[in-house]
């Protein structure tokens, strides 16, 4: 009776990572396959080809930089405004926080391409269509929401005795900072900071309305090639689109230990 | 030395602090005692730093400190829940203030391990504050605060995050480091027994304002309020108007006359309100010789305390008195007893 209880559940979880897996499996596959048909198990012959054209036709290596480079701003900017707009939410009174927070959230709450048309007629008028700076200020719109969120949270969990003891201890402002809080925050700072690098890096909607022949994206330039037909090298995109989220999502299994995103031990 | 002029400090509409005036001499621990919301904590942090008063002066050590930044008044202080910095090791944090002053390395790592020793830490430096039980991490937390030598030291409830075994353990402790190192201490605290035996000094805090400040002999023995005097250990509170002079005498109502000591200044129909504290209070088992204060009463209730009994007795006129005695006279609800208050124990309240 046990036994059979484990089989079925050890079958169940096999079953459920499978049905996870197989799209990326396939992807990766097919990035390497020759002449893969029908019902055929295995591709008939392998072959690094379609990442030679990826790289020589579609020139992912160029695309790859813009996509970088985008979430940079991305990144920059959003921490630029989320840091000072998560304190003052977390840590200053301020009447109607809540209505503040829903404001703040509401570019998740609606479908991105609904804002998306205002915001690509906005940036026609300004001329930011076709630069780094606008796509990843397109992006911004989705990554602050939830990192002013993550930061916030970060921010209240800070504990205001331990400033205090350290401006006791003699500690200035700046050092406390230095000394104390920044330490402190680093962890929910960092969360913040994968969250809208993977946010910005995988963003397509309002990629697609803002870009142009010089800041096409990894996302974008693989539906790009899908349209063309070339489902092979839209594998072999997507197969590279996937080595830097891999690397964010073994940094934050290493780094973001739960013990450490508490800020202090709040009131114990 | 310590001392607060007028300190007043108001939150919208509440009066955290009101014209509180307190001195502190060198080397001496005063305790501020109230109940929680009292302003006790508002006052620590006015000393600090962290909350300016709206008006009044802090002068410490003779130096007036009132717009001082908190890092720059020169005070240690130890914290309630602690506020040890979790990122750091238990050198690390007691390290801290050294850092900050930019003393020499070597130097400052001998301060460092001296004060462990001290507080009887050693070998616990490369803990960090997470590993240690709540009683050692108080202790680091004090180490912190002493090891830059300050003149004034702090204490905001340092005992109530601790089990009750440890924190008497600790009071001592707290106690002896201090006089030891002949530092001047404010300790906060809403535990009476706890500023009973620890203080030099106790100042008794109400919703802002300081009631009475003295020895702890002086508050428990004299106490000038009625608040003071509920506050402070059990207390009957008698309530009559005077009917005579010599002796002096308080109708408490149902033709019962209570007879006080000689007071010059009492006149007579003055209300006043008469304290005696449970354990003065005496059962009269045969009738001796003539003494005032005695009072025919029923036992309302018994509480057996382990160590003492503790008795309700109801009187005529609705008063009714707590008794605390030893446990040998045994007394059951209901019985007929006969209380005595004795007469140098009935203290005139203001």
């Amino acid at each position: 009776m046990r036994y059979t209880k484990k089989i079925l559940i050890i079958t169940f979880l096999l079953c459920f990572a499978i049905f996870i897996i197989s799209p990326f499996l396939i992807i990766v596959v097919t990035s390497f396959a020759k002449g893969w048909f029908g019902k055929q198990w295995l591709p008939q012959e392998w072959t690094f080809d379609w990442y030679h054209w990826a790289f020589q036709v579609a020139n992912v290596g160029a695309i790859l930089k813009n996509s970088l480079i985008i979430a940079a701003l991305a990144i920059g900017m959003s921490l630029f405004i989320g840091l000072s707009t998560a304190w003052a939410i977390a840590r200053r009174p301020i009447p109607g926080k809540e209505i503040l927070y829903s404001i703040i959230l509401l570019p998740r709450m609606i479908p991105p391409i609904t804002y998306a048309l205002g915001i690509s007629n906005i940036f026609y008028r300004l001329n930011l269509i076709d630069t780094h700076l606008g796509v990843a200020l397109a992006h911004v719109t989705l990554c602050l929401p939830f990192g002013i969120l993550i930061l916030s949270s970060t921010f209240e969990g800070l504990d205001q005795r331990l400033i205090e003891a350290a401006e006791v201890c003699g500690a200035s402002r700046w050092r406390t900072f230095f000394h104390v809080i920044l330490p402190l925050v680093m962890p929910g700072i960092l969360a913040a900071i994968i969250f809208t690098f993977t946010t910005s890096y995988n963003e397509f909607t309002l990629t697609i309305m803002t870009y142009g022949p010089h800041t096409v994206t990894l996302p974008v330039k693989t539906y790009l090639v899908i349209g063309d037909g070339y489902w092979e090298v839209a594998s072999a995109i997507s197969s590279i689109l996937l080595i830097p989220s891999l690397i964010v999502l073994i940094v934050i299994l290493r780094s973001l230990k739960p013990e450490k995103i508490v800020g202090g031990f709040k009131g114990i | 030395m310590i001392e607060l002029i007028k300190i007043t400090k108001r939150y919208g509409s509440i009066i955290a602090n009101d014209e509180v005036c307190l001195k502190v001499d060198k080397g001496e621990l005063l305790t501020l005692l109230g109940p929680s919301g009292c302003g006790k904590t508002t006052t620590l942090r006015c000393i600090t730093g962290h909350c300016p008063p709206d008006y009044g002066e802090i002068f410490i050590e003779g130096k007036n400190v009132t717009t001082l930044p908190p890092n720059k008044r020169k005070v240690g202080m130890v914290f309630q829940n602690f506020a040890l910095f979790p990122h750091m090791t238990v050198f690390e944090n007691i390290y801290f203030p050294l850092k900050i002053r930019g003393m020499n390395t070597k130097e400052a790592a001998d301060r460092v391990y001296e004060t462990l020793n001290l507080v009887q830490l050693s070998g616990y430096e490369s803990h960090y504050p997470r590993q240690l039980s709540g009683g050692q991490q108080q202790r680091v937390g004090l180490a912190r605060a002493l090891v830059y030598q300050p003149k004034i030291l702090l204490l905001d409830e340092p005992l109530s995050n601790l089990d009750a075994k440890f924190r008497e353990e600790m009071r001592f402790e707290i106690k002896e480091l201090q006089r030891r190192l002949g530092i001047t201490a404010i300790y906060v605290t809403h535990d009476q027994e706890e500023a009973l035996a620890l203080s030099d000094k106790i100042a008794i805090m109400k919703e802002g304002r300081i009631h009475q400040v003295g020895t702890p002999e002086e508050i428990f023995e004299k106490p000038k309020t009625i608040f003071v005097a509920t506050f402070i250990g059990l207390s009957n509170i008698i309530e009559g108007a005077v009917s005579a002079i010599d002796p002096v005498t308080l109708d408490i109502g149902s033709n019962l006359k209570l007879t006080l000591l000689y007071r010059k200044e009492i006149k007579i129909g003055e209300k006043l309100r008469v304290l005696i504290r449970p354990n003065d209070v005496e059962f009269l088992t045969d009738e001796g010789e003539e003494k005032h204060n005695i009072f025919e009463g029923t036992i309302a209730r018994v509480t057996y305390l382990g160590n003492k009994m503790d008795y309700l007795v109801d009187l005529p006129s609705r008063l009714v008195i707590r008794v605390q005695t030893d446990l040998t006279s045994r007394h059951n609800p209901g019985d007929k007893v006969k209380v005595h208050l004795p007469v140098n124990k009935c203290k005139i309240l203001s």
